[in-house]
């Protein structure tokens, strides 16, 4: 029972990427339906090319899916430490306990997609009653469901059970010792192998180059931006693959600006308690983050130049920002998969320190000091992601400009990247709200903590 | 950081300038605790009336269910009783909120425990200064010095940088008895302290504690199960059933014994 409410959030991440899937590919093929309705010849390859778009915003969806779960199972494992530790010492060997954890990681992942596949099923058919009602479909026989569907259903639940897998290594750590006397409590002690860092930093320094590359090719011709491109995932991925040691930096930074009263330095603390896990938890946000920021401050730096070319126009600037504002609906279901990944967690590592808490109520931490803690952790976290996201995501939307436009007649060379405030306002409201909702449980849990309790010999 | 009045004019006497010469730090009046209503009704307490000595080393001894850790947790300002009241120095604390029974926990009672004393992120200098920094401060320098000096005396000098899982049981526990001490409480509890250690370590903590006693005058309540621990002490209590049943001076750990099974015999 208690397992099954362990996997809810991840049940609920495996059920919102399926059913962003779902609906995406589902709505793709009304448009494409409606469009090869429409002029007969170019409706295929306008259903093939929203396919393939549809298709890149699903797979980073399941991709920041299957981050959040990975951490999700490592945080949960880590409170069964003493369960697991009890039972090898009964006789029962790691990988058999391994296995068992990435079978509820099979469930979790069959049941959220199923439910996606029915959310996402009947959003999609909602939406497009409502456009054909609107007038923007013409009323046609769209069908319900297509076969497109089982990909991001079967996607999701196999993508779910590997990160449950991937989540499930600190199974392997567990040694029988740690069932016996109160073992004190490790911290700091994670820390992922040197060819992964090797990898990342070898990742990131090709990938920089490329992109560089990129923007001074640009300024011969729009190809540099095929380099650019490359030169970007490439560096992307090993900051992604390196997170661990990039995201305690900025974690350790943005710690500092809170000042240096108990509450704060112990939140301090807390955030790199497991640098790991707080680097996944992060990670996630960062990406969505990045790539919002990327594509508006792509499309704003673009403007500028097409401005400087031919003086702009009304059309373009009303084009640019619808684009934007679809783009960042897409994206903002990767950044809502990352934030329900967050939640999860603070509430999570809270529920696992019960006991270190009560200890400071005891020793003198006021309720008010522990809800500002907690608050701390959470601004912490999410304060951090911002940053390095919008840092990163400002740099590529501005290379990817500068290598795309840089060589057209009448364009003025180097620009300055272009700031799309109302987006950036956006996010900054969005990780503010964040901070507050993910602390809100875990503040009320550990306000309750009776010191008492939790100090109690069990 | 805000002060809360009420407990900040109630701590402009630290150790109690008017009862400084009074000889009892805390007690506590026909006190009763009682968990659960109806059938499932449990009394833990029922009816104690006790006084702290200022300055000294007091057991409270009695077997598992007795009510002593009830008693320490009232006492501390952790837990309310069903009636009866508690005093701490001058202060009625059977009659303080949260928040102000917080600020008393933090700037007038140290904390031992069993188990689980440190704060797993800081390192063992962190934890000692913890008391200091839950009040929003540092230690002045007098405090500083005399910091200083329970660190040099307990040998925690080279540990200083160290976190709790690198140290021994042993050496937890001396630096929860150093941060305990660290804000000269009026009153230091301890609920066995020594139930983790080996018997070597276990008297090597309690010959910590009653020196501190002896040597700085500081007011310490134990709570344990074991004779030996109890003999440190230089006044035993005796819990039973939820009542003071003996009130005694320094005891040899076969006295106590002997008295321990007498008292089971009785019951
Ligand atoms: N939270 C609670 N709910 C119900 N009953 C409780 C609770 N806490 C303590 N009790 C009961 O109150 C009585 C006194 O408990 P207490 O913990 O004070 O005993 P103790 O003397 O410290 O015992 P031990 O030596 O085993 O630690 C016991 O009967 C216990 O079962
Ligand atoms: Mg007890």
């Amino acid at each position: 029972m208690s397992r099954l409410k362990d996997h809810a959030p991840s049940v609920l991440v495996a059920g919102i990427s399926a059913a962003f899937g779902v609906a995406l590919l589902r709505v793709t093929a009304v448009i494409g339906t409606a469009a090869a309705a429409d002029s007969a010849t170019s409706g295929e390859t306008a259903g093939l090319v929203l396919g393939v778009v549809a298709a890149v915003f699903i797979v980073i969806a399941m991709y920041v899916a299957a981050i959040v779960t990975a951490n999700t199972f490592s945080t949960i494992l880590a409170g069964r430490t003493r369960t697991i530790a009890l039972r090898r010492l009964l006789g029962s060997t790691a990988s058999a306990e391994r296995r068992a954890v990435a079978g509820e990681g099979l469930v979790v992942g069959v049941v959220g997609s199923l439910l996606g596949l029915a959310v996402g099923t009947a959003v999609a058919a909602g939406l497009t009653a409502l456009a054909v009602a609107l007038g923007h479909l013409p009323d046609l026989d769209y069908g319900v469901v297509d076969g497109s569907a089982a990909l991001p259903v079967i996607a999701v639940a196999l993508t779910t059970w590997l990160a449950s897998w991937v989540g499930s290594r600190r199974v392997l750590d567990v040694t029988p010792m740690q069932a016996l006397g109160g073992a004190q409590e490790r911290t700091g002690a994670e820390a992922a192998g040197r060819g992964r860092r090797a990898t990342a930093l070898v990742l990131v320094l090709v990938g920089l180059g490329l992109v560089g590359l990129g923007v001074v090719l640009g300024l011969i011709s729009p190809l540099g931006v095929l380099v650019g491109l490359i030169g970007g995932i490439l560096s992307f991925t090993g900051l992604v693959t390196g997170s661990a040691w990039v995201m305690p930096p900025a974690l350790r930074l943005v710690g500092r600006l809170f000042g240096g009263s108990a509450a704060a330095r112990l939140a301090a603390e807390n955030a790199l308690r497991y640098p790991e896990r707080s680097s996944r938890t992060t990670i996630g946000l960062v990406i969505g983050v990045t790539l919002i920021t990327m594509f508006a401050v792509g499309t704003e730096s673009l403007a500028q130049i097409i401005r400087a070319i031919d003086g702009g126009s009304g059309d373009l600037d009303a084009m640019l920002t619808t684009t934007v504002t679809v783009l960042s609906v897409l994206l903002g279901f990767s950044a809502l998969i990352a934030a329900i990944g967050m939640v999860n967690n603070l509430f999570l590592s809270v529920l696992q320190r019960t006991r270190e808490l009560g200890l400071l109520r005891a020793l003198g931490f006021t309720a008010a000091q522990i809800r500002r803690m907690i608050l701390a952790e959470s601004a912490q976290l999410t304060l951090a992601a911002l940053l390095v996201g919008v840092a990163l995501g400002t740099f590529y939307g501005w290379a990817g400009a500068q290598a795309l436009l840089g060589s057209v007649n009448g364009a003025p060379g180097l620009v300055l990247p272009g700031m799309p405030w109302p987006v950036l306002t956006a996010l900054a409201a969005g990780s503010a709200l964040l901070t507050w909702v993910a602390s809100l449980a875990p503040s009320r849990r550990a306000t309750r903590v009776s010191p008492i309790a939790a100090l109690a010999v069990s | 950081m805000p002060a809360i009045p009420s407990v900040e004019a109630m701590h402009s006497t630290p150790s109690g300038a008017s009862s400084a010469g009074s000889p009892v730090v805390a007690r506590v009046e026909a006190l009763a605790k009682a968990y659960g209503s109806g059938t499932g009704r449990v009394t833990a307490l029922a009816d104690v009336s006790i006084g702290i000595r200022r300055g000294q080393f007091t057991a409270i001894m009695g077997p598992s269910g007795s009510g002593k850790s009830t008693l320490m947790h009232i006492m501390a300002g952790l837990d309310s009783p069903t009636s009866g009241r508690a005093w701490l120095g001058d202060t009625e604390i059977s009659a303080l909120g949260d928040t102000e029974l917080t600020v008393l926990r933090r700037r007038r009672v140290g904390f031992v425990f069993q188990a689980f004393n440190l704060v797993p992120t800081l390192d063992v200098s962190g934890n000692i200064l913890l008391p200091f920094e839950l009040d929003g401060r540092r230690p002045s320098s007098e405090e500083q010095a005399w910091i200083d000096r329970l660190v040099d005396s307990l040998g925690l000098r080279d540990r200083l940088r160290h976190r709790p899982h690198q140290l021994s049981g042993g050496q937890q526990q001396r630096v929860a008895i150093a941060r305990a001490l660290a804000t000269r409480p009026d009153l230091v509890f301890a609920d066995e302290p020594t139930g983790n250690l080996d018997s070597r370590t276990g008297r090597e903590v309690l010959a910590l504690l009653s020196a501190a006693s002896q040597d700085y005058g500081q007011s310490i309540a134990m709570v344990t199960h074991d004779p030996v621990a109890a003999s440190y002490a230089d006044r035993i209590l005796f819990l039973a059933d939820g009542r003071l049943v003996e009130d005694r001076g320094r005891a040899s750990a076969e006295q106590i014994s002997a008295f321990m099974l007498a008292m089971e015999r009785a019951a």
